[in-house]
């Protein structure tokens, strides 16, 4: 890992495809920035993405990466970081990616604790198919699948994730740059599954959810010096807060062990022999 | 034809049947005598008629047979179930003491043995299956000791006390059977030799390919019968630095391998029926991104949910053709349970030579069998290791464009394009189930997809010239009559050649390890006067591609009771095809 690497060393030549205006962005850029400033680089990163606007990331970013399908990408960084522990592994997803179709991923991904980041781009809305209702999405919200709004209460991923035993669940605001690049920052530190969900909001298809609003709503953490990450009880108040939305880093179990060094994995699995292994002949006795 | 013996033991699921069926089986093969085991089984923890059945010979036996000479029936089930196959000589093992009363028809010996009592005896109720083998032991003439290395094998772990009393239930039983009966008059008398030879199934013998062909990761989600590959691994791939992962399902499983192999590893998952549907999305995925890795599937009686512990070979269709839009790919198929070995390994240097997905297609029937072997069989210096294009940073340089980025989907003559993972300096990229450019970036641009969809089409016809995509031979190369198999049929298809010998039919079989790509087998087909093909399946999916292939129309042997074919009764109906009119 060279400590010359600027965040634009993540940046590819291609030019984003979203929408002027677009929250995704702002997340990115953030995410960029916290890979850089975590000392690592395009050569030793791997980003995965599903579909979707957030999908089209590993385009736009520089590193090694994979799109994958829907819904499917924190297996395939799984896969990744038990292959490669010495391999940063970000995971990129939006809410429909994440928490609609890849659900039971995410609380499967929460509860091993793979030592990834998985930052969801959350604008309650699905954009790339042109504004249907969403997991997040309020339960009066119009759209077109939804004429009369969902009717039914949107997930609450920070809750689900609490609820999947995570060690590290953080929200941001994409707009809110220095904030956002600092908490997924801490994601990338955390020693297991670093969860952010980030607003990133749709100028196209959500006029509700706006930049306006969470500018105006979100109640920054950090300013509540009674607020400690570490505390359980205290991350389950903020996270079932009912009332408010909140951004910064909700909860982090100081005593995280992510999935791998929990299974003793710690080699670089590409390795391997020439041929067979030396004593695989053992393989074959033990069936005497 | 092989002198055989041929012992079963039939209960309730729950009973113990399996494990005093591998005890057993174990014992013959420390005794130097060939085995090859087969299992009846319902899809339910407790209850159902379970049976486990011996086929032995001191020569190789690799198919069963309908002939049972000592059965153990711990229900009356167990012999109903079987009374096609007992015949005048067989001795049938039960316990009187039990209330059933057991209606053993006449002309078989009833051998009643106080299982449950002299088990009790011993140590304990749950011994009564070791009794019986002490029993059958004493009636086949074979040596109880034999018997006593296959449970301290079984038991060792369990403590000495264990081992010890199940010795004397052995004994125990032996000894009934020898103060109580004269049974010399049935003949039997089990020779054994000195030949050491490991016994082991298909999932294992693919397992233990995996592992040393180097496969460092598998996912997995629990089905029958692929479930005993992930079981086989974990526990053994750890000690390679390895790692198994149950997924929450399928859909994760193949997309952990997935990206596993993206990061380097050799990887593979396996599955069965349902599952194998759940991951054909990220099959077409695998193809599209070029990624190797190796899906195993086990076949099992479908659709649906089927007929989840019977065997099959419905997949094919799926295997060849599953997925949308078109899917470069290899479907590789092992005819025995040391081809399920030498396969696996064949199926990862493929994967990594050509960047694709590889199917690995087994059956039930391959799954749970047991065979005998000499160890050499499995000769791990025979196993040679291809990575294919996997390039370091001073070989990624050759594949940078101008502005310096990684080529990592270059068109290239061969079709192969430079694969580099993780950690390789200046080859970042990124890969896509879109259709990408070069560097692996999402284009609609018309020529870029032409070049891109003839790219992946191009591996596939370099690998039919490269690769040897033979087949197996068997019977009289001259004979006029051909028969083709494919997958596990072929040991019942080689000792039917046996049967159909002595009846004056001469037929060459050809079993075909390769579904795609496969031989040509046009010369073999214009060559012969008949050709059938046979399979485990109702509507032939093997015999019309062998008809596309050739453009002739080929007879038909389907088989999809849910029970594997068997010798003698392939042989019969060979002999009845061949005398039928061809189809119109």
């Amino acid at each position: 890992m060279s400590s010359d690497v600027r965040f634009t060393d993540f940046k590819s030549d291609k030019q984003p495809t979203w929408c002027p205006g677009c929250g995704d962005f702002g997340t990115m850029n953030g995410m960029m920035k916290a890979l850089a400033n975590t000392g690592n680089d395009p050569d030793n990163t791997f980003v995965v993405a599903g579909i979707g606007c957030s999908g089209k990331i590993g385009t736009y970013m520089h590193s090694y990466a994979l799109h994958g399908v829907h819904g499917r990408a924190l297996p395939v960084g799984t896969g990744v970081k038990m292959a490669r522990p010495d391999v940063e592994v970000m995971v990129a997803g939006g809410d429909g990616d994440g928490y609609s179709i890849g659900a039971g991923h995410f609380v499967h991904a929460v509860r091993r604790n793979v030592d990834m980041t998985y930052v969801v781009m959350d604008n309650r809305i699905y954009g790339l198919t042109k504004g249907q209702a969403s997991p997040t999405s309020r339960s009066d919200f119009e759209t077109s699948t939804t004429p009369e709004g969902p009717k039914q209460p949107p997930v609450n991923p920070l809750a689900l994730a609490l609820a999947s035993g995570a060690s590290f669940i953080a929200q941001s605001f994409s707009s809110d740059a220095m904030r956002h690049a600092e908490i997924v920052e801490k994601a990338i530190e955390h020693d297991g599954f670093g969860f952010v969900n980030v607003f990133s909001p749709c100028v196209t298809f959500n006029d509700v959810d706006t930049y306006d609003y969470f500018r105006d709503s979100l109640v920054d953490l950090q300013e509540d010096e009674d607020h400690d990450p570490h505390d359980y009880e205290a991350a389950k108040e903020v996270i079932l807060d009912s009332e408010k939305e909140y951004q910064g880093v909700m909860y982090q179990d100081e005593n995280s062990v992510p999935y791998h060094e929990k299974h003793g994995v710690t080699e670089d699995m590409s390795e391997i022999p020439d041929g067979a292994p030396e004593d695989a002949m053992d393989l074959v006795r033990e069936f005497y | 034809m092989a002198e055989d013996l041929n012992w079963a033991i039939g209960g309730e699921a729950g009973d113990g049947i399996d494990s005093t069926g591998k005890i057993f089986a174990q014992a013959l093969s420390r005794a130097g005598r060939h085995v090859f085991t087969s299992k009846d089984f319902a899809s339910r923890i407790r209850g159902g008629y379970t049976a486990y059945k011996i086929r032995t010979s001191v020569e190789q036996v690799q198919s069963v047979v309908d002939r049972l000479d000592i059965l153990v029936a711990l229900t009356q089930r167990t012999i109903d179930e079987n009374l096609d196959e007992l015949h005048e000589g067989s001795a049938i093992i039960y316990d009187g003491e039990r209330s059933w009363d057991a209606e053993i028809p006449d002309e078989m010996t009833a051998v009643d043995v106080p299982l449950k009592s002299l088990a009790e005896e011993a140590g304990g109720a749950i011994m009564r299956n070791i009794v019986a083998l002490g029993a059958a032991c004493k009636i086949t003439g074979f040596d109880v000791e034999y018997l006593d290395e296959a449970l301290e094998k079984r038991f060792g772990g369990k403590g000495s006390k264990i081992v010890e009393n199940n010795k004397e239930a052995a004994r125990a039983g032996q000894e009934y059977v020898e103060e109580n009966y004269d049974l010399s008059h049935l003949g039997y008398d089990v020779e054994t030799t000195d030949n050491d030879y490991v016994l082991l199934n298909g999932n294992e013998a693919v397992g233990m390919g995996a592992l040393a062909a180097g496969c460092r990761f598998y996912a997995g989600y629990p089905i029958t019968p692929a479930t005993s590959i992930m079981e086989y691994l974990t526990g053994r791939i750890e000690d390679y630095g390895g790692h198994v992962v149950q997924a929450e399902d399928e859909l994760s499983a193949i997309n952990m391998a997935l990206g596993a192999a993206r990061g380097g590893a050799r990887s593979m998952t396996a599955t069965s029926g349902a599952g194998i549907d759940l991951m054909t999305e990220t099959f077409g995925l695998v193809a599209q991104s070029e990624t190797p890795l190796v899906i195993a599937d086990v076949q099992r009686s479908g659709p649906s949910t089927g007929m989840p512990t019977k065997q099959e070979q419905g997949d094919l269709n799926m295997a060849l053709y599953g997925g949308h839009g078109e899917v470069p790919r290899f479907v590789v198929a092992p005819t025995s349970i040391t081809e399920c070995f030498w396969k696996t390994v064949e199926a990862f240097n493929l994967a990594e030579k050509y960047q694709t997905p590889v199917f690995l297609v087994s059956d039930l029937a391959m799954s749970v069998t047991e065979q005998t072997f000499p160890p050499e069989a499995f000769d791990m210096d025979e196993v040679e290791i291809d990575r294919g294009k996997l390039v370091d940073e001073d070989e990624a340089d050759e594949w940078l464009d101008a502005q310096g980025h990684f080529r990592a989907h270059a068109v290239t003559e061969d079709g192969v394009s430079p694969r580099a993972i993780p950690g390789t300096t200046d080859a970042a990229h990124m890969s896509t189930g879109l259709e990408h450019d070069e560097l692996g970036r999402r284009t609609e641009e018309e020529d870029e997809r032409v070049q891109q969809v003839d790219k992946r089409n191009r591996k596939v016809e370099t690998a039919r010239e490269q690769e040897d995509w033979d087949y197996r031979e068997f019977g009289d190369p001259d004979a006029d009559n051909l028969v083709i198999s494919w997958g596990s049929n072929e040991g019942a298809l080689v000792e039917a050649l046996d049967y159909l010998e002595a009846d004056g039919i001469d037929v060459r079989v050809i079993s075909v390890p390769y579904i795609f790509p496969r031989p040509d087998l046009t010369e073999e087909i214009e060559a012969a006067d008949e050709t059938i093909v046979v399979e485990c399946n109702a509507n032939g999916q093997f015999a019309d591609v062998i008809e596309h292939d050739v453009l002739t129309r080929v007879k038909r042997i389907n088989k999809y009771t849910g029970v594997r074919f068997k010798a003698d009764e392939l042989a019969d109906d060979i002999t009845e095809k061949l005398t039928e009119e061809v189809p119109a």
